[in-house]
């Protein structure tokens, strides 16, 4: 069924989330490019859309040296693509969000609600996923934070309860002689959603991080598998022996835009080719 | 890109002109039907089937009914009219059982699409879900009938040939010579199946129609973004049992066919939903996912090859089994299918040989034209095949097919003789081997050493041939007028949807009358009550037949120019000759007068005129051409072949899959290059659709036969960072004696065979031989996976639909 609904635009992050907490079927719009898919094909039955372009709070994009980088929720993916601070100190994240769709839905999709989102395949939650990201939300009960890892429930679900919304979000500052990189294979050169997609970061300390998207419900930090890397210590054998190991960590389905096993090949062909490329740079 | 210089030999065919209409499209100053508005017109939406086969229990439509805004709902009951080209086998709206998922239900009328979208989703169906027909092997066991009807379907009679009882749309057959004894008596007979599954046409500008029906009268008027206006007019004259002339048939741009417009589509929805809001226009759209699942797709085929050969390369026999999955309706698909039984060996000259050609109906999407028409489907198999046995023989590629390719004096798969005037295959093969730089197979040692670097390159290359396919009548028209100015108005019947064809034959006209291109005005609008007939704009036979159709107008013209221009210039018109727009006498070229003298009559010096306004006309008929013999398939079905090669080098990224296409070289014996731009746009265009059907496209269905994937999300086709690495066009002029200055058509073929050589670069990297399409990154690594030498549908499990 066509969705008929109120169109809201608040002024105030208080205003927004009375409206959200009161209507039901209310939706957030902010670059609406996933939105209005889920209204165009009546997925949804929207009795309410709340657009958010105009709340103060969700404006901010500033990358602090020692304090991180915040991405309020109105700032489009071609922001990032375009930062230079994020190409510095992110280059996973800048990778990601220009690996995004095209150059005319990243200057409308926002970073916030490819989270929002939470499509299992997403392209930049591998990223913010290996930098720690914390989720900034404003709520009925007030402000809380939930680390990015939290924040995926299941397919197109996430932690935001009743009336809540994503203001922002942030990422710690990675610091010096921090590398990263993100992969994925995807149908054509063109644009596609990703068949799989992994972040891999080395830390400061030498320590690594994986994310990934597409193999589970939710996009996943693969923690036990950087803790067994970790303890080996890497090397060019230990990204052999990760390459196989990965497979052991990740649950892909098969369908219509791959079978499980193509994508337990991807992933550990890009794991394998995202860490040797970074300890190329090392090297 | 390549920037090797064509150079014609004629002052006007041959140059590179701007395409005529590229100014009024990049301006955005083109009207569309898409753009089209007409006072009180209302806009209609569709309910499509949810399910590939269900009854239609009940359908209540009382609520959309009573919504405001809505002016019309209809349902199968409202109507019983059939339609289709070849065989009569669609219903505009299902009636009792819904065919494929995306079958038209039911339809609503609104003031605004908003409201009729509501309208459609007020209407209550129940269905009962029947069990599908979801394949071409379930269908052949004929326990379930797509259409229980076929017996009494009306069709081609004589050309298409349904069979009693059956899901076999049409079974079309061709033989010749002694088939057992050849492969009784072959050194080697291989046998294989390839296969591949639908795909779609994509045009930017999906499809729509809007259509005024007088309920008072039989009066009909119709704009389309279509193909075909004299097709629409038959077929809707046909199906609604009125008269030719009741309908009107307009077409503005067209943006975008590729076959998918071709023959008939909404407009009998939209003629009945007018009818049934009381004569205003209805305009019907489809949205992009509904060009996908509800319009119909290039079938899905499995052909099953059998070649006998002789030790030292000569191909004896050949036995071939085409079963094209056409999906619910099949009134153009059978077309398709017929195609394989005189071009279904591919341009060799095989003594014994036997065809069979079965369009097959499913519970999936139907199917219909589609840029290749048949071509690159069969070609996936004969081409590959010939590959493999050039492996199993163990005769380089290029040797083996040079061997048996088709010269003067050798016969075509239907008996018809080959003469210089058919132009070269050979011609076409060495000429893009050569490009690449062809040195023969890669060894297993080199293979391995490449493997290592996790790169593989290959290089391959593939044979091509296509004729038009259309009844042995087909005719088109030209109708030319001179303005007061000089200039020249030509009207033509068929659509210029992008493929060029007003520029092209303006260019004919303006060689032929020695005037400036810029001189000949030519519009791409059809108006069936003003322009002359053409049967359908397809087939690559425009340029062909309507080229020979404005040299003949041209020649009139002149003729009755002439004519005036003696008498005025007290002369006879034999002495006279034209250039640059002047008519002069060929001894004393004093004597002269422009055409502007002439073009409304002449007049003399006091006021008397004579001769009036100049008016020509030109016809073209298919020349020789019959119906093919019922059961051995042999007659006279092509006006003109145009043969071809491609040639391709590719990297494989072993680990990933990915194809990585470095080169493409395409030669096609076109006879005489009417305008270079548009020859070289149709090489690029198809080149990159071919390998869109190589690399990535695909319909998906799930086991209820449901379409998987009925949007851009996941139906992706090649996009600008896809284009290879380099593109070469090789044109190669052997001229048709009977074509506009020798030219043949070649609007379809760059399409035909690029899998064909994307296949047979893959063996040369990786040593498997691929049958099924498409040659994804996932299929590539599986097959790898496999460690199988032959990938066939089941070991790549990309498309669950088609086995």
């Amino acid at each position: 069924m066509l969705s008929r609904f109120k169109y809201f635009k608040p002024h105030t992050l208080s205003e927004a989330v009375q409206y959200l907490e009161k209507e039901d079927n209310s939706y957030v719009l902010a670059g609406g490019t996933d939105l209005m898919i889920l209204l165009r094909r009546n997925l949804i039955n929207a009795e309410h859309i709340v657009d958010i372009k105009m709340l103060p709070e969700i404006a901010a994009f500033e990358y602090v040296e020692g304090v991180g980088l915040t991405i309020g929720a109105a700032v489009v993916v071609n922001r990032v693509v375009d930062s230079a601070a994020v190409k510095a100190k992110y280059p996973a994240l800048n990778q990601a969000a220009a690996a995004l769709a095209s150059f005319q839905l990243r200057n409308r999709a926002t970073v916030v609600g490819n989270i929002c989102n939470a499509s299992p395949g997403a392209d930049l939650p591998p990223s913010l996923l290996v930098y720690d990201a914390v989720v900034n939300i404003a709520g009925p009960k007030g402000a809380r934070q939930v680390p990015l890892n939290q924040f995926f429930k299941g397919v197109k679900r996430t932690a935001l309860e009743r009336g809540e919304l994503v203001v922002s979000i942030q990422l710690p500052d990675p610091g010096e002689g921090d590398k990263s990189i993100y992969l994925r294979q995807a149908r054509l050169k063109g644009h596609d959603l990703a068949t799989v997609g992994v972040a891999t970061r080395i830390k400061p300390d030498g320590k690594v991080a994986i994310g990934i998207g597409a193999v589970a419900p939710t996009p996943l930090r693969l923690s036990a598998l950087e803790d067994m890397i970790n303890e080996r210590g890497l090397s060019r054998e230990t990204v052999e022996w990760a390459a196989q190991e990965i497979k052991q960590h990740i649950r892909p389905i098969s369908d219509v835009r791959s079978s499980a096993a193509y994508r337990l090949q991807m992933a550990s062909v890009l794991l394998k080719q995202g860490l040797l490329k970074l300890i190329e740079k090392e090297d | 890109m390549d920037e090797k210089k064509y150079s014609s030999k004629y002052k006007r065919v041959g140059q590179p002109y701007d395409r005529k209409d590229a100014r009024e499209k990049v301006t955005g100053q083109a009207v569309y039907t898409y753009d089209l508005e007409l006072p009180g017109m209302l806009h209609a939406r569709c309910l499509l089937s949810p399910y590939a086969r269900a009854r239609i229990v009940s359908i209540d439509t009382s609520a959309a009914k009573a919504l405001p805004g809505v002016r019309a709902v209809l349902t199968g009951e409202d109507s019983d009219i059939l339609v289709g080209l070849y065989m009569q086998d669609k219903r505009v709206l299902s009636k009792g059982e819904t065919r494929y998922h995306g079958d038209v239900v039911a339809a609503v009328a609104a003031d605004d699409e908003e409201t009729a979208e509501r309208g459609v989703s007020l209407l209550k169906v129940v269905y009962e879900p029947l069990e599908p027909v979801r394949n071409v092997d379930e269908a052949l066991e004929g326990k379930i009938l797509v259409h229980d009807d076929i017996n009494e379907l009306k069709h081609y009679v004589g050309v298409f040939f349904p069979q009693k009882d059956s899901n076999i749309a049409s079974w079309n057959k061709s033989k010749k010579g002694d088939l057992d004894k050849a492969f009784d008596e072959a050194d080697l007979v291989v046998e294989n199946e390839f296969s591949l599954p639908a795909v779609a046409h994509v045009p930017m500008e999906t499809h729509v129609a809007i259509v005024q029906a007088d309920p008072f009268s039989n009066k009909i008027k119709i704009w389309a973004s279509a193909q075909s206006p004299f097709a629409i007019r038959q077929i809707m004259a046909d199906s609604f049992h009125i008269s030719e002339t009741d309908v009107e048939v307009h077409i503005p741009y067209v943006g975008g066919g590729f076959g998918g417009k071709a023959g008939i589509h909404l407009e009998p929805l939209a003629a009945l939903l007018s009818r049934a809001a009381g004569g205003l226009p209805v305009k019907v759209r489809a949205t992009r996912e509904q060009e996908f699942n509800q319009l119909p797709t290039r079938a899905g085929m499995r052909g099953r090859i059998k070649t006998g050969v002789t030790k030292d390369g000569k191909i004896t026999s050949v036995k071939a089994v085409y079963d094209w999955d056409s999906g619910a309706y099949a009134d153009y698909g059978v077309n398709v299918g017929k195609t394989a039984v005189y071009s279904g060996v591919g341009p060799y000259a095989v003594e014994n040989a036997s065809i069979d050609s079965k369009t097959i109906y499913t519970n999936k999407v139907f199917s219909t034209a589609y840029r290749g028409f048949g071509h690159l489907e069969t070609h996936w198999t004969i081409e590959r095949q010939i590959d493999i046995l050039s492996q199993k023989l163990g005769i380089d590629p290029y040797e083996f097919r040079m061997k048996n390719l088709l010269e003067p004096g050798c016969q075509t798969m239907s008996g018809e003789v080959i003469t210089a005037s058919n132009g070269s295959p050979k011609d076409c093969l060495t000429a893009v081997v050569k490009e690449i730089g062809w040195t023969g197979r890669k060894s297993e040692e080199e293979r391995q050493r490449e493997w290592k670097t996790g790169k593989v390159r290959g290089k391959g290359f593939a044979m091509l041939q296509k004729a038009p396919a259309m009844p042995a009548n087909t005719a088109t028209a030209v109708i030319m007028q001179m303005n007061g100015d000089g200039h020249v108005k030509m009207m033509i019947g068929a659509v210029d949807y992008g493929q060029g064809a007003i520029t092209a034959l303006a260019q004919i006209a303006a060689q032929e009358l020695d005037m400036p291109i810029e001189h000949i005005e030519i519009s791409s609008e059809i108006d069936t009550r003003a322009n002359p007939y053409d049967w359908n704009t397809v087939a690559s036979k425009l340029t062909f037949m309507a080229g020979n159709a404005v040299i003949k107008a041209s020649r009139e013209m002149l003729r009755k120019m002439k004519d005036v221009a003696a008498q005025a210039l007290r002369t006879d018109p034999d002495y006279l000759d034209h250039a640059d727009g002047v008519i002069f006498h060929r001894h004393n070229p004093e004597r002269r007068l422009t055409y502007k003298q002439i073009a409304l009559g002449y007049m003399y010096p006091n006021g008397t005129g004579i001769g009036g306004p100049l008016i020509a006309s030109g016809s073209s008929i298919a020349d020789g051409l019959t119906n093919l013999h019922p059961e051995t398939g042999q007659g006279y079905p092509a006006a003109v072949w145009t043969f071809g090669a491609h040639a391709v080098e590719i990297e494989v990224d072993v680990e990933t899959g990915s194809i990585e296409v470095l080169k493409v070289a395409s030669a096609f014996d076109i006879g005489q290059v009417i305008n270079e731009k548009l020859v070289y746009g149709q090489i690029c265009g198809g080149v990159l659709q071919g390998l869109g059907s190589a690399l990535l496209e695909g319909y998906k269905f799930n086991a209820d036969v449901q379409l998987m994937n009925p949007s851009f999300t996941d139906n992706k086709i090649p996009t600008l960072k896809d284009i290879p690495g380099k593109i070469v066009p090789i044109y190669i002029e052997n001229p048709q004696f009977n074509g506009p200055y020798g030219a043949r058509g070649v609007g379809e073929h760059p399409m035909i065979s690029v899998p064909s050589a994307i296949g047979n670069a893959v063996y040369d990297a990786l040593g498997i031989n691929f049958h099924v399409l498409p040659l994804s990154p996932e299929a590539i690594v599986l097959g790898i996976q496999s460690g199988k030498k032959s990938i066939l549908c089941t070991d790549v499990d990309c498309l669950p639909g088609l086995h």
